[in-house]
């Protein structure tokens, strides 16, 4: 709607003025009121922390009061043609099935527990919904848009502001049952509140209409795309700052210098030639197991566990799984046994790991040594990788083009050289992908490594499976192993997840912050992994690229 | 009109043959013509009644012709007539497709390739393909050139076989330089064998593969319009290609570009819709005094 009736040139527009200001303000406050919910839950703040000189609970109150006011501003303004905007008919269905829902729990929750209406709350709130869509759907779109918003705003505004939710506030929906307090209260209506303001002032400030629209969603999707990043990056600072400190505790470093010896003949006659300077690394935490006389505890043993069970199952699952999808893709004829193997690998991705564990508890153990062993646990593990590597092993064997398999043939090439030298190469970065995201799964892995590998979950030593004592010797089978009764790959073994598990069932109490360093080297480890991974998709991937 | 055609014609055939044929005159007659057409020296391949069906789909009917040795032979015809197909059929590509039959002849230097014990290693070495879009592999331009050949054991090259003491990295050099001066790509790309072959612009990649079914060292080429995703400068180039490797290959070249077929090929053969091979003759006699009337229409551009 043009501010004055001279015809103006809707080709051009040049913001929208005024219009646009009050949207950017209102826009800042909502996001501002989001950032507050955000702060809330990751206990940044308190709802009673003062941020100058008024508590979070009143300022949020008042953001929620100006959103409000600030709604049925806009609508005003551009309902009387007092600020250029291009509004249509409707605010549309979608939009006013979002206000109406959020009639519905409001109307729904004031009645049931303000009001005390028991199981009569429905009515009410059906009503209210019912009566919010038609609110939002029949004006036109800047009234029908705002309107609805503007009253979830002052309603909130005004409970918190009023002290109706005050600090001392709490709500016990169930006697004897979970207890929110204020700030619950804060986060909860915070982040709708905030989201639903900052895309009601997005559309508004864009003068409504297609424009308007666009930006709404816009800001809705980049607000998701930021918020998780956000919520992904709160979660690994979580953790790094609480296993920060148990993690690097008892660190030693120096430089000493170094005798370099020269061994002049058997039996050992030895000068000392010079000196050199050395490096001297202490870290316990990785380096050492438990032991009664250590002064720091560590979780070494249940490093080398991790990376060894990790590795196993790489080495077990990738040439099988991708064998298994050159198999499925290339070879067999599409049709009902593709399709039953397809459904079936969906299925065990699926299948929940404990399942995994007990069949390797059933099967594998009384076989393999009839202890637990890392051995049964890599193989466990690898059948858990196995159908992710088929399913994105087959994806990206389709995803290559036919072209290459023509032109290969064309040559005369037959055709498993074709999938050996063209077609593999060029499916490597999505099955390289595919192993990435088993490994952070199985990595992570508890229990089927509580019921097939672990033996003490805090073990003083790791499990040596480059045997110090394996030796080649003249006889047959030219390998031996000193100690006869022990196999490396048959001893039991720790893990991050399950020495992190028996931390956590011993008692949190006294070992937290062994808990929390135990949580930051596995995050790291699955890190390295990736790394790994990652480093490697790259590799391959430029290989494949101009 | 149709029931008076001799060999079954699809309706749309019949539709578009309908008051453009002359009353009395069948394919047969036509066929009479061009079935006598006699060419200098040796038919390098020859075809006889190859009918190919997809599925339930008859694909070619009774397509018989003897095709000489180094020239150019354009196969023309409106989208869908077949001669794509035709140009499958003469290294067995068409086995590649589940649904595919070809039943009939083809004789290379006299010898049947549709018979038990054809190694299809050694006759598509002997007879080369280029497809219609550009389609290296995404290797280095050297690697694409040498793919044919290392895959068949004829150049070793790499670590082992430098430990070996039979590195034949000469060969390969010179192999890459041949082919890729034959393909007119040489002084383009000379500085930068070992850079990934996708990103050599479209009509480079084209020479590529052009350069690429050479390396196999074959005798007969086919390729499946292979400049039709092409611009026009790039489509001289190739066109000015082919006319120079029918001196050493035969080469038999799938177009649906009229003006092509003219300027590039020693003989042409006109298929028309339905998988019928309609007229097969000296280029300059199709396109200057065609038999039948449908060739003419299709030339002058009255359908297709």
């Amino acid at each position: 709607m043009a501010v004055d009736s001279t015809p103006t040139n809707d080709l051009v527009q040049e913001g929208t003025g005024r219009l646009q200001t009050i949207g950017y303000v209102l826009q800042a406050v909502a996001l501002l009121v989001l950032v507050a919910s955000f702060a809330l839950l990751f206990e940044v703040v308190d709802a009673q922390s003062l941020v100058a000189g008024q508590s979070v609970l009143t300022w949020m109150g008042l953001g929620f009061g100006v959103l409000g006011l600030g709604f049925v501003a806009v609508a005003g303004l551009s309902r009387a043609d007092l600020v250029e905007s291009t509004p249509i008919k409707s605010a549309g269905v979608g939009a006013g099935i979002v206000y109406a829902l959020i009639g519905f729990v409001v109307v729904g929750l004031v009645s049931s527990q303000t009001l005390g209406l028991q199981t009569l709350w429905v009515i009410p709130a059906i009503l209210a919904g019912g009566l919010v869509f038609l609110g939002a759907v029949y004006p036109r779109e800047d009234i029908g848009s705002t309107l609805p918003a503007a009253g979830f705003m002052v309603f909130a505004g005004t409970t918190f502001l009023t002290g109706t939710i005050g600090l001392d506030w709490t709500w016990q929906p169930i006697p004897n049952g979970a207890v929110f307090d204020a700030s619950m209260a804060l986060i909860v209506t915070g982040f709708f509140g905030g989201l639903l303001g900052a895309w009601t002032a997005a559309r508004a400030g864009n003068g409504f209409g297609s424009r308007g629209r666009q930006s709404g969603a816009y800001l809705l999707v980049s607000v998701n795309a930021v918020a998780m990043a956000a919520l992904l990056f709160a979660l690994v600072t979580f953790v790094a700052v609480r296993g920060w400190a148990p993690m690097t505790r008892g660190i030693k470093t120096g430089i000493f210098w170094e005798p370099v010896y020269w061994f002049y003949f058997q039996p050992i006659q030895e000068y000392v030639i010079f000196q050199i300077p050395g490096l001297w690394f202490y870290w316990p935490f990785t380096m050492e197991g438990a032991a009664l006389m250590n002064d720091i505890n560590g979780v070494a043993p249940a490093i080398i566990g991790t990376f060894w069970l990790v590795v196993g199952a790489i080495l077990f699952a990738v040439p099988l799984g991708v064998g298994a999808a050159v198999f499925l893709t290339e070879y067999a004829e599409q049709g009902r046994f593709t399709q039953l193997v397809e459904i079936s690998t969906n299925g065990l991705w699926s299948t929940p790991s404990i399942v995994y564990g007990l069949f390797g508890l059933a099967l594998l153990v009384p076989r393999l040594g009839n202890s637990n062993s890392i051995l049964t646990g890599m193989l466990v593990l690898g059948f858990m990788l196995l159908p992710l590597v088929v399913i994105t092993s087959r994806e990206s064997l389709k995803s290559v083009p036919d072209e290459y398999r023509d032109a290969s043939a064309a040559l005369g090439v037959s055709q498993w050289q074709t999938i050996k030298s063209v077609v593999l190469p060029a499916a490597m970065p999505g099955v390289i992908t595919g192993v990435i995201l088993g490994v952070g799964r199985i990595a992570g892995e508890t229990a089927p490594i509580l019921l097939v590998t672990g033996g003490s979950p805090f073990p003083s030593t790791g499990a040596d499976i480059f045997d110090p004592r394996f030796a080649f010797t003249g006889q047959f089978p030219w390998v031996s192993l000193n100690i006869v009764n022990v196999d490396p790959l048959l001893q039991p073994s720790s893990a991050l997840p399950y020495q992190l598990y028996a931390v956590i069932s011993a008692g949190l109490s006294e070992n937290l912050s062994f808990a929390w360093g135990t949580a930051l080297v596995l995050l790291l480890v699955v890190l390295g992994f990736y790394a790994i991974g990652i480093a490697s998709r790259a590799y391959f991937r430029r290989k494949l690229q101009a | 009109m149709s029931e008076t055609h001799a060999t079954p014609v699809s309706e749309q055939d019949a539709d578009q043959a309908t008051g453009q044929t002359t009353p009395g005159e069948t394919n047969e007659q036509v066929q009479a013509e061009w079935l006598e057409y006699e060419f200098q020296g040796d038919a390098k391949v020859s075809a006889t009644d190859v009918n190919v069906h997809y599925g339930d789909d008859h694909a070619l009917h009774d397509i018989s012709m003897d095709i000489p040795e180094h020239s150019v032979t354009a196969l023309i015809g409106p989208s869908g007539c077949g001669k794509s197909t035709f140009l499958r059929c003469l290294n067995r590509m068409n086995d590649r497709i589940k649904s595919a039959r070809v039943d009939g002849s083809v004789e290379l230097d006299g010898m049947e390739i549709y018979q038990d014990g054809v190694n299809l290693v050694e006759l598509r070495k002997r007879v080369g393909m280029v497809f219609q879009a550009p389609n290296p592999f995404p290797k280095s331009i050297r690697d694409n050139i040498s793919y044919g050949p290392r895959k068949h054991g004829e150049i070793e090259t790499g670590l082992v076989s430098r430990l070996l003491g039979r590195d034949d990295q000469e060969q390969e050099d010179e192999l890459v330089e041949r082919t890729l001066r034959q393909a007119a790509l040489w002084d383009e790309v000379k500085d930068r064998l070992d850079d990934n072959a996708l990103g050599l612009s479209g009509g480079q990649q084209q020479r590529l593969c052009i350069a690429r079914a050479l390396a196999t060292d074959p005798e007969v080429l086919l390729m499946d319009e292979p400049a039709s995703a092409l611009d026009p400068i790039a489509t001289s180039k190739i066109e000015d290609l082919i006319e120079e490797l029918a001196e050493d290959y035969t080469v038999i070249v799938v177009t649906h570009n009229m003006q092509q077929a003219a300027r590039i090929s020693d003989q042409t053969a006109v298929f028309l819709t339905g998988g019928h091979l309609v007229e097969y003759g000296d280029t300059e006699q199709i396109f200057e005094n065609p038999e039948s009337q449908r060739v003419e229409d299709y030339i002058t551009g009255k359908f297709g």
